[in-house]
């Protein structure tokens, strides 16, 4: 439990050097325009347009069914799987619109890399779930396996819980452990840009606690985009924040300024607890 | 009274008797099979037991008596009255009569195996140690008294005794040697017309067909007409030797004849080389019994028929099912799981797919028989006769293909099994969660990566399920492939030393068409009577070995892939 402590005096401590934010000054990695997404005929996302800056963190908060899952999947093009799914507006990837014709979606993928809610690691050793989406890209040289996949490990922070048993399942690890497994697994392909849609929703308070340190390890290497329902974590972890309600966009800016002094009614309505 | 009926309707409501209709059932369902394992297990495996050989006099009221020498196969009673009807002159004051089978062997002597006797006249019944039983390759069991035993004619060993005297005994022994020496020599005849002849009589086919096929190609020069003749001069030449020496064998095996008295003390000279067993089953103890009788049981799992299938073993019939079996497996497993895969996978769920998935589950309603229809109509007509044009045309007008044979039979099976698979593999499919497949998806897999590399290896235990049914249908279906390709008696093994090793279009054997024919088919229908049985228990352990070792697979795969609780 001590070790919790240090940890949670180490996030505070870093909170407050990031008081002095300004989104001009950002590279932007991600820009959204004018994006609208429609499930069949219901409009899920009514023209939202925004930016995730390079290297930073950027959370969505917002009640549920607000769009912003929605939004992160578009990151990705993880809509492409949901029948109906129809988009306008532009997103992109550096200066590449992402849903332009002729897009290889798997590289996009790859480049943008995705963990959802639960951990869902594949029925296979520890090792070969780190070294899955290698595999895939067609590497299989055994040393360049075997040092990507400790990188891997040990930028989730899991290298020394598992370096004995990396041949053994992956379904046989803790709750966390898998949430840190998937981490890895996503940073093992090297991916510009990390999705974490609502990661710790499904752990207990140490391993959130654990989780959101890693978040911070890794904001020096990917940019990051993280949806959270708990504000109390958007507002350890992220550098910038996104409040949406019913498909749009309310407010995005740092998130200090977002959290001590929004300039959206229905912003601070939602922070103080009046809705959501 | 009323207490009663108040306590019957609170037992009605308690919901007793619904658990006891429900156990009844299950305890009936369990009864049934387990009689019927036992009734099949009892009476095939009771066969191979070395009956007790009884002799006794025998008279009919108002007949002459004469002696029988017999085994007891079943007894049953029945009614006086319709033995009187039968014209035999029972007295009045009977009314049941114990009626036996007997079953008394000496075909070639008396015309039939088997006679009715009534046991109220059978009398001064004994079992001597010195009556013996021969099985021989024809004709059927032997019962008898040994007499003599004889080399080219001349007497080595003889004897007048019908008890276990020094002589009895010394003849015996010579006899029992002389069938061990023609056993070897028989199985040395055996190996050289069976597998080198067999060789030989490969290779020539494989020289007439190649001259053939020059010659329809308009290739046969005189220099490869004469390239052929050399070789089919030196096979001839093989031949040649090995006809010699089949020739030398059947003179020594030939050089032994027994003299046997039977029943009605008639004496006949037979050769040694005819038996297949002699046996005195009146002077075995139980572990001498317990011994030859899994001798018996062994030659029935690995030895050829004889005797049109009435006697002998079933190993061609095993070896033809169990390799149809894996061969129908190792057709239907793909394609069933390629279909489903695009079903579920690929194809956009729109009433079209509905449709389809309806009709293959209907499918595996169709009887069999139907299936065999198409086969033999689509697969062999159709097919089979286009690839005997296309690639066999030097064999025509004998067809290779298009006759019935292993693959057809496979794939018709295949076809019939094929339906069981896709739905099994469709409802594993559809258990995967989604979280897993977007894990994978999220990773830069693309949708056949994702496929290949996590859905259907966490699917396989479903898939084994789907070939286990499979399996299970196809080993025991005996109606279409009467049509595609099994025969009562197959010449030889799909699978043997000549190139390429694997006959696909050969005819084969099969258990249960072996049931049947051996049961309805054959010309002495009482002998084979306990071979039904047995090759029913056989095929029942067949068909559960190989389920067993599907579901160990599946077993494993389950352990290995053990789906994640979310």
């Amino acid at each position: 439990m001590s070790d919790v402590k240090t940890h949670s005096i180490d996030i505070s401590a870093m909170q407050r050097s990031q008081q002095a934010l300004r989104i001009e000054d950002e590279t932007v990695c991600l820009s959204v325009n004018d994006l609208h997404l429609y499930y069949g005929e219901k409009e899920a996302l009514k023209g939202v347009n925004m930016i995730i800056p390079e290297k930073k963190v950027t959370a969505f908060i917002g009640p549920s069914g607000c769009g912003k899952s929605t939004l992160l999947r578009c990151f990705n093009r993880m809509n492409d799987l949901v029948d109906g799914c129809r988009i306008t507006g532009e997103l992109n990837l550096r200066d590449e619109n992402i849903y332009a014709k002729g897009t290889d979606v798997a590289e996009l993928r790859r480049r943008v890399g995705m963990v959802f809610q639960k951990p869902n690691p594949f029925p296979k050793s520890i090792y070969e779930n780190v070294a899955y989406g290698l595999r895939i890209q067609g590497i299989n040289k055994k040393r360049l396996l075997d040092e990507t996949v400790e990188w891997a490990l040990r930028s989730a922070a899991l290298w020394d819980e598992v370096k004995d048993r990396l041949h053994e399942s992956a379904l046989g690890m803790s709750g966390g452990q898998q949430q840190r497994l998937v981490i890895a697994r996503t940073v093992a392909v090297k991916p510009e840009v990390l999705l974490l849609d609502e990661p710790a929703s499904a752990l207990d308070p140490i391993s959130t606690l654990k989780i959101e340190e890693l978040i911070h390890e890794l904001k020096n290497e990917f940019t990051i985009a993280i949806v959270t329902h708990n504000m109390q974590q958007a507002a350890r972890v992220s550098d910038y924040t996104a409040f949406m309600y019913m498909g749009d966009l309310i407010e995005f800016g740092d998130t200090n300024t977002l959290f001590t002094n929004p300039s959206k009614q229905q912003t601070e309505d939602y922070i103080t607890g009046r809705y959501g | 009274m009323k207490m009663k009926k108040k306590s019957v309707s609170e037992w009605v409501k308690s919901g007793d008797p619904w658990v006891w209709l429900n156990a009844g059932a299950v305890a009936i369902s369990v009864i049934m099979v387990v009689g019927l394992l036992l009734l099949i297990a009892v009476r095939g495996l009771g066969h191979f037991w070395p009956a007790d050989v009884v002799e006794a006099k025998y008279a009919l009221p108002g007949e002459t008596e004469y002696n029988i020498v017999a085994e007891r196969v079943e007894s049953v009673e029945v009614p006086a009255a319709q033995l009187r009807e039968a014209g035999i002159a029972i007295p009045d004051q009977h009314q049941l009569m114990q009626r036996t089978l007997m079953k008394t062997g000496n075909r070639d002597v008396y015309g039939s195996d088997f006679r009715w006797v009534i046991d109220e006249y059978l009398t001064d019944t004994k079992r001597p140690e010195m009556l013996f039983t021969a099985e021989r390759r024809e004709w059927g069991n032997l019962y008898g008294y040994l007499k003599a035993v004889k080399e080219d004619g001349k007497i080595v060993s003889e004897t007048t005794d019908l008890t276990p005297t020094d002589s009895a005994m010394a003849t015996w022994n010579a006899f029992e040697k002389s069938i061990e020496r023609a056993a070897v020599l028989f199985d040395e005849i055996h190996e050289i017309e069976k597998k080198d002849i067999g060789k030989i009589n490969y290779a020539l086919e494989r020289i007439r067909l190649e001259q053939r096929r020059l010659e329809l190609e308009n290739k046969l020069t005189p220099a490869a007409a004469a390239d052929l003749a050399a070789e089919r001069g030196q096979y001839d030449e093989e031949y040649k030797g090995l006809q010699q020496s089949l020739i030398d064998l059947y003179a020594k095996i030939n050089r032994d004849t027994f003299v046997v008295q039977v029943m009605d003390g008639s004496v006949h000279e037979m050769p040694v080389a005819k038996i297949v067993h002699a046996y005195r089953a009146n002077a075995m103890n139980v572990p001498q019994k317990m011994s030859f009788y899994f001798t018996k049981v062994w030659e029935f799992l690995s030895d050829e028929p004889r005797e049109a299938n009435t006697e002998g073993g079933v190993f061609p019939a095993i070896f033809g099912t169990v390799m149809m079996v894996l061969l129908m497996t190792v057709l239907v497993t793909p394609f069933g799981v390629v279909a489903a895969v695009y079903l579920r996978e690929y194809a956009s769920q729109g009433w079209v797919t509905r449709t389809i998935r309806i009709a293959v589950n209907n499918l595996a309603g169709v009887p069999s028989i139907v299936y065999g229809v198409f086969g033999l109509g689509f697969f062999i007509y159709f097919l089979g006769s286009g690839i005997d044009q296309a690639f066999f045309p030097e064999a025509l007008p004998s067809p290779t293909f298009g006759t019935g044979g292993l693959m057809w039979a496979s794939i018709t099976l295949a076809l019939l099994t094929v339906p069981v698979v896709i739905v099994a593999t469709e409802e594993g499919l559809s258990r995967i969660p989604r979280n897993v497949r977007e894990g994978s998806l999220a990773l830069g897999a693309t949708k056949f990566e994702t496929l290949w590399r996590v859905v259907l290896p966490m699917a396989s235990p479903a898939i084994m399920t789907g070939v286990i049914l499979a399996v299970a249908r196809a080993a025991g279906e005996v109606a279409p492939l009467m049509l595609v390709g099994v025969v009562k008696l197959a010449p030889s093994l799909p699978l043997d030393g000549n190139y390429p090793y694997i006959h696909l279009d050969q005819k084969f054997m099969h258990l249960g068409f072996h049931i049947y024919d051996v049961g309805f088919q054959s010309p002495n229908v009482e002998a084979a009577r306990p071979l039904v049985y047995a090759t029913a228990l056989l095929l029942v352990v067949v068909i559960a070995l190989l389920n067993l070792s599907a579901v160990t697979i599946r077993n494993h795969l389950r352990e290995k892939y053990k789906s994640l609780e979310m």
